[in-house]
C-alpha cells in the first residue's frame, strides 16, 4: 500500500519536472514533493512510527525515490540553464552598424594603381624620378635646342638656383634618358609622376600635373609594337576594346612622333555628345625615340628603337569617374574625396 | 594659321570640300583647330607643327602638303622666276650671324590707295586687316609664301640700308605707335642716321607706308631665328613676321617673295612704277642637301612592309628628289625643308603620308621577365592602404606656397627653393614641409566635417645654403574636437598602428627642440628608430593655427619615406609561440613631475630582464594632483612555468628599481 504510494508520487513528480519549463515551476516541484511538507517527505517522516521491518523496506524505496527526484530536479535545472531566452535575444537587424572610420584613397592615386598594375602585368617596371630636374634632363637631353621655339611649347616654371639650371620637370619624359643611363636594352619601363606647367588654373587647366609615361626601348621595337601595347592598356583600362589611333605630331625627343586618339569610350565610335561626335578622344603623344636622346644617354647612334609616349592621368581619371573639374584633384576637399 | 579654302584650292588644284580637305590633313599633316564658312569661302584653320614653320605657315606650303596627301606633286609657276638686281642701292649687313640674306629694291611712282577687293577678301580670311595696296601686298605675298616682306616710305630714309645690332638705350617708336628702348641684341634695320625697323618684328612708325607715299623701299630678308626670338621675347611683341623668322625661314625664299611682290605692285599700282635699284646681299648661298634613307630601315622602325616605289613617290610628292640605288633612296632636301635632316625625319613623312592608320598592330617578341619592383613605390602604395585603414583620406597639395606660408609658420626663407616665374606670390615658393598646405586642407574641411582625418604623400623640397633636395614624406594629420586634450595620443596611436604594420619596431619619441616654428613646444617629438629620426608627431603651435583661423587642435606626423623603406626592410620571421605559460600583473604607481613613461618603462625591462615579456599601459588618472599610471606586466621564462614566488620576486625587483631609481611611488 505504501510502496504503491512511494511509486505514485515518484511517477508523478518525475512527470512534471520534466513537464517544468523555468526554474520557478521546478522550484514548486521541489516544495511539493521533498520540501518540509512535502508529500514524499510526510512519508519520510511517518516511517519512524512503523515497524521496523516495514520501515526498512519502504525506508529503501522512499529514499531511493527521494534521490532519483533530487537528481532529475538538478538535471532539469541544468537543463533549464542552458536554455536561451529568444525573444529577449531579438534585435532590430536593419538598424545601422556602429560608425567605423575608413579613409579614401586619392582618385589620382587609384588611376595610377590601376594603370600599373596593367603595365606590370605586361612586363614594365616602373620608375620615378625627381620633380625638381635641371635643364639638362628637362630639355637639352631631350633635344630641345637652346632659345628654340619648341620650349614654348611646354610653359615652364624656372627655379631660381645659384648653379646649374633648374626646372620644376614639365613631364615625366626627363626620366628617360635618367633611366637609359642606367640600363642596357631591352627594357620596358614605365614612369608616373607629378609635373609641372606655368598656366592659369581654370576647369580643365591645372598647373600642377599626374603624368605617365612608358618607354620601350630594343633593337626592332617599331610603330606597330607601340600601337599593340596602347590598345593593350586601354582595353584593359577601360574594360572594353578601345582602338588607337596616330595622327603626325612633333616632340622634339620622338621622330616620328604622333598625337594618339582612342576611339570613344562612351559610344564605342559611333558619335556621340563625349566625343562632340568625333568619334575619337585625343589622350596623349607618342613616338619613336629620337637618336638624339639615345646618344645623349650614351647609347651608339642607330643602335636601337623604342617608343615613348605619355598622357595625362587627370584626364583619365575625369574620364573613369565623370570628374567635371580638373581643380577638384589639388583641393584637398574631403567632399570631393571622400566619394572614392 | 588661318588659310583660305579658295586659295588652297587655286594653289593645290584639289577637288575636295572644305571637311574632307581638313579630315585628310588632320590626319596626315596637321590638326584642324576651327572651320568657319562665309558664302563661298571658307576658313581653315590648322595648328602647324613646329617643325614646319619653315614651310607649312604659307599657303604654298599648305598647297604642296595637299598634293602630297593626295598623292600628286606641287607644280605652280611661281617656282620660276628671275630678279633683275641694277646696283643703285647700297645694303650693308654689319653682323652676318644675324641676318643671312637681304634683298632690297627702291620703286619710283607708287600710288597708295586700297589693295583690290579679291586681295582683301583672302586677307581677311586669313586673319590679317587690310590697310593700304603696299601693306595689304607685302602681307599677301607673306601668306602665300611664307616670307614676311616690309616696305618703308624711302622719302623718310637717308643713306643706305644698315643692318645692324641696336644700340643700348637706342629708342624706336614701332607701327604699334609705342616707343620701345632696345639692347645691343636687337637687330634693326636703319638708314645713316637711325634705326628704321625692329629687324623681323615690326616696321618703324616713322618710316611707314602713309597716304602721300610715292616710292619705297620693298625688303624681302632673312634673319637669325635666335635673335629674332630673345627679341621678340624681350620686348613682348609678336606679330606675323616675328612668328614665322623665329621658326626658321629658308633664305632662298626672300627670291621668290620678291619677284611675286614685285609682280603684284606692277598689278595694281599700275605700269607707272620704275624699280629704281634692286640689291641682293646673300654672302653665303644655302644649298640643299642629301640624306641617304635605308628603306630597310624604314620598314623596319614602322613595322610595315612598304614598296621602295612607294617611298619614292611620297617623298617625289614632298619636292624631294629621289634615287633609288638598290635598297637606298638617295634623296635631295630642297632647302624649304630645314626640318628634315635625318633618315628618321624622312620615315616621319613616309609614314604620315602612308598613313599610320594602315600601320598594324604587332605583339612584341620578347624574353618573358619579371620586370625588378620599384620597392620605394610599393611601399608608398601599401602606407596608403594602412592610412586608409586607419581611417584617413587621401589628399593631394600643390607643391607650392607662399612667403605669407613661410611667416605664418615661422620658417625660414632661405631654406626654401624659390621659384622665378611663379604664377602668383601664393605660389613662389617650393614647399619645404607639407604642413602649411595640409593646414588649408583642415580649415577648409572643418566647415563641412566634425573631424578631419587626411593623409598626403608628396615631396617636399630643402634649399640647404644653396645645396637642393627633395625627398618623399608621408604626413597624417588628425582634427578632431571631441578628442579634447587627447588628439596627440590619439594620431600617436595610429601611428603606433602603423609602424607596427609595416614592421618598424622600437621606435622612441623624444620631445622636440623646435627646429621648425609651428610645432606646439609642449606636445612634439622627434621619432627615432635604430638611433636614426625617422619623423616627428605633435600638435601644431596654437598661434600658428589662429593664423590659418582654426580654432580648435591639431596634431600631425610626418615620416621620411627614405628613412622608413631603409629601416623597414627588417623583414617579419616566424617567432616560436610560447609552450609555457606566461602570468600578467599589474602594478600603479604615482608619478612625480618630469618622469616620462618611455623612462618607467626602459626601467622595468632592466629590471626583469628577460623575464618581463611585455609592458602595457592601461590607466592614467590623477587624485589630489598626484598623477597615477596603472601598468600592466607579463612575466615568464623560457623553457619553464615560474612559480608564484618567482614571480613575487620579478614584481619586488622592478619595484624597488622604480621606487630608487625613479621619482615614483608604487602603490600597495
Amino acid at each position: 500500500m505504501l510502496k504503491a504510494k512511494i511509486s505514485e508520487i515518484r511517477a508523478k513528480s518525475l512527470d512534471e519536472i520534466k513537464g517544468s519549463q523555468d526554474e520557478k515551476k521546478l522550484y514548486a516541484i521541489k516544495v511539493k514533493y521533498l520540501g518540509r511538507n512535502g508529500e514524499l517527505t510526510k512519508i519520510l517522516k511517518s516511517l519512524k512510527d512503523m515497524e521496523a521491518e516495514e520501515r526498512r523496506s519502504a525506508g529503501s524505496i522512499a529514499n531511493q525515490a527521494r534521490q532519483e527526484i533530487e537528481k532529475e530536479l538538478q538535471k532539469r535545472g541544468k537543463d533549464l540553464d542552458n536554455q536561451i531566452d529568444w525573444k529577449k535575444e531579438k534585435i532590430d537587424v536593419t538598424l545601422p552598424g556602429e560608425k567605423n572610420e575608413i579613409g579614401s584613397l586619392h582618385p589620382i592615386a587609384l588611376v595610377y594603381r590601376e594603370i600599373e598594375k596593367i603595365f606590370s602585368s605586361m612586363g614594365f617596371e616602373v620608375v620615378c624620378g625627381p620633380e625638381l630636374e635641371t635643364d639638362w634632363y628637362n630639355f637639352t637631353s631631350l633635344n630641345f635646342p637652346l632659345d628654340h621655339p619648341a620650349r614654348d611649347m611646354q610653359d615652364t616654371f624656372w627655379i631660381k638656383s645659384p648653379k646649374e639650371k633648374m626646372v620644376l620637370r614639365t613631364h615625366t619624359s626627363p626620366v628617360q634618358v635618367r633611366s637609359m643611363e642606367k640600363r642596357k636594352p631591352p627594357f620596358r619601363i614605365i614612369v608616373p609622376g607629378r609635373v609641372f606647367r606655368n598656366e592659369a588654373t581654370d576647369a580643365t587647366h591645372e598647373h600642377t600635373l599626374h603624368q605617365f609615361e612608358a618607354l620601350m626601348v630594343g633593337d626592332e621595337v617599331n610603330v606597330g609594337h607601340f600601337k599593340y601595347i596602347a590598345k593593350q592598356f586601354f582595353s584593359a583600362f577601360f574594360e572594353k576594346n578601345v582602338d588607337i589611333r596616330l595622327r603626325p605630331s612633333f616632340f622634339p625627343f620622338t621622330e616620328p612622333s604622333f598625337e594618339f586618339d582612342i576611339s570613344c569610350t562612351v559610344c564605342g565610335g559611333k558619335g556621340c555628345p563625349s566625343c562632340k561626335n568625333g568619334k575619337w578622344l585625343e589622350i596623349g603623344g607618342a613616338g619613336m625615340v629620337n637618336q638624339n636622346v639615345f646618344t645623349a644617354a650614351g647609347y651608339p647612334r642607330n643602335r636601337y628603337q623604342g617608343f615613348a609616349w605619355g598622357f595625362g592621368i587627370e584626364r583619365l581619371a575625369m574620364m573613369k569617374y565623370k570628374i567635371d573639374d580638373i581643380r577638384w584633384f589639388e583641393s584637398g576637399d574631403l567632399r570631393f574625396i571622400k566619394q572614392f | 594659321m588661318k588659310y583660305s579654302y579658295t586659295w588652297l584650292k587655286e594653289l593645290s588644284g584639289t577637288k575636295k570640300k572644305p571637311q574632307q580637305l581638313a579630315s585628310l590633313l588632320t590626319m596626315r599633316s596637321f590638326e584642324l583647330e576651327d572651320m568657319k564658312t562665309e558664302g563661298k569661302e571658307t576658313q581653315l584653320e590648322f595648328s602647324i607643327l613646329p617643325n614646319r614653320g619653315h614651310d607649312a605657315l604659307s599657303h604654298i606650303g599648305m598647297a604642296r602638303e595637299i598634293c602630297a596627301c593626295e598623292g600628286r606633286k606641287f607644280k605652280n609657276d611661281f617656282l620660276r622666276f628671275y630678279l633683275r638686281m641694277n646696283h643703285g642701292m647700297s645694303v650693308d649687313i654689319k653682323d652676318k650671324k644675324l641676318c643671312f640674306r637681304y634683298i632690297g629694291a627702291v620703286i619710283e611712282g607708287v600710288k597708295i590707295g586700297p589693295s583690290p577687293k579679291w586681295m582683301q577678301e583672302r586677307l581677311l580670311v586669313s586673319g590679317v586687316k587690310p590697310i593700304n595696296s603696299i601693306v595689304d601686298i607685302t602681307n599677301y605675298v607673306m601668306l602665300e609664301t611664307g616670307q614676311p616682306l616690309h616696305a618703308f616710305d624711302a622719302e623718310k630714309t637717308s643713306g643706305k640700308i644698315i643692318v645692324r645690332r641696336a644700340k643700348k638705350g637706342e629708342e624706336i617708336k614701332l607701327l604699334d605707335e609705342k616707343a620701345y628702348e632696345l639692347n645691343e641684341n636687337d637687330l634693326v634695320i636703319a638708314d645713316s642716321e637711325k634705326a628704321l625697323a625692329l629687324a623681323g618684328v615690326m616696321g618703324g612708325f616713322d618710316s611707314s607706308i602713309t597716304g602721300k607715299t610715292t616710292s619705297i623701299i620693298l625688303e624681302s630678308a632673312n634673319f637669325n631665328s635666335t635673335s629674332i626670338r630673345k627679341t621678340r621675347s624681350s620686348n613682348n611683341i609678336i606679330t606675323e613676321s616675328s612668328h614665322r623668322f623665329e621658326r626658321e625661314i629658308d633664305p632662298n625664299l626672300a627670291g621668290m617673295a620678291m619677284a611675286r611682290a614685285l609682280e603684284h605692285i606692277r598689278k595694281v599700282c599700275g605700269p607707272k612704277i620704275n624699280i629704281k635699284a634692286m640689291t641682293d646681299v646673300y654672302p653665303k648661298k644655302i644649298k640643299s642637301w642629301k640624306i641617304s634613307l635605308n628603306t630597310d630601315y624604314v620598314n623596319r622602325l614602322l613595322g610595315e612592309k612598304i614598296a621602295i616605289s612607294k617611298m619614292k613617290n611620297i617623298l617625289g610628292n614632298l619636292g624631294i628628289s629621289v634615287k633609288v640605288a638598290k635598297n637606298i633612296l638617295k634623296c635631295e632636301i630642297p632647302t624649304i625643308r630645314i626640318d628634315l635632316k635625318s633618315q628618321e625625319d624622312l620615315i616621319e613623312e613616309v609614314g604620315r603620308i602612308y598613313g599610320y592608320e594602315n600601320i598594324k598592330e604587332q605583339s612584341p617578341v620578347s624574353a618573358v621577365e619579371t620586370p625588378p619592383e620599384n620597392l620605394k613605390r610599393n611601399f608608398e602604395s601599401e602606407l596608403r592602404d594602412i592610412m586608409a585603414g586607419l581611417g584617413f583620406s587621401e589628399v593631394m597639395n600643390y607643391s607650392f606656397y607662399g612667403k605669407e606660408d613661410i611667416d605664418r609658420c615661422g620658417m625660414k626663407e632661405d631654406s626654401h627653393i624659390e621659384v622665378s616665374n611663379p604664377l602668383s606670390s601664393e605660389q613662389q615658393y617650393l614647399r619645404r614641409s607639407l604642413v602649411p598646405n595640409i593646414l588649408k586642407n583642415i580649415e577648409l574641411n572643418l566647415k563641412n566635417f566634425p573631424k578631419v582625418q587626411i593623409f598626403e604623400i608628396g615631396n617636399k623640397f630643402c634649399n640647404d645654403k644653396g645645396e637642393y633636395s627633395e625627398g618623399t614624406i608621408l604626413l597624417g594629420a588628425l582634427a578632431d574636437g571631441f578628442a579634447k586634450d587627447a588628439l596627440f595620443s590619439k594620431l600617436k596611436g595610429k601611428l603606433e598602428s602603423l609602424l607596427d604594420k609595416i614592421a618598424v619596431k622600437d621606435a622612441e619619441y623624444q620631445g622636440l627642440n623646435a627646429e621648425y616654428k609651428f610645432w606646439n613646444p609642449s606636445r612634439s617629438a622627434k621619432i627615432i628608430c635604430s638611433g636614426k629620426k625617422i619623423g616627428r608627431i605633435g600638435e601644431i603651435h596654437p598661434q600658428v593655427l589662429a593664423k590659418y583661423g582654426i580654432k580648435q587642435r591639431v596634431a600631425v606626423f610626418g615620416l621620411k619615406i627614405s628613412a622608413l623603406t631603409e629601416t623597414k626592410l627588417s623583414k617579419r620571421h616566424y617567432e616560436a609561440v610560447r609552450k609555457f605559460p606566461s602570468v600578467k600583473r599589474d602594478i600603479s604607481m604615482f608619478v612625480g613631475e618630469g618622469i616620462k613613461y618611455s623612462d618607467i618603462k626602459k626601467k622595468i625591462h632592466s629590471a626583469g630582464a628577460k623575464l618581463v615579456l611585455g609592458v602595457e599601459l592601461f590607466d592614467i588618472f590623477e587624485k589630489a594632483g598626484e598623477k597615477s599610471l596603472a601598468l600592466r606586466i607579463e612575466i615568464g621564462a623560457d623553457g619553464k612555468t615560474m612559480t608564484s614566488e618567482g614571480i613575487d620576486g620579478v614584481m619586488k625587483k622592478i619595484t624597488t628599481a622604480l621606487e630608487k631609481e625613479l621619482k615614483v611611488k608604487v602603490r600597495k
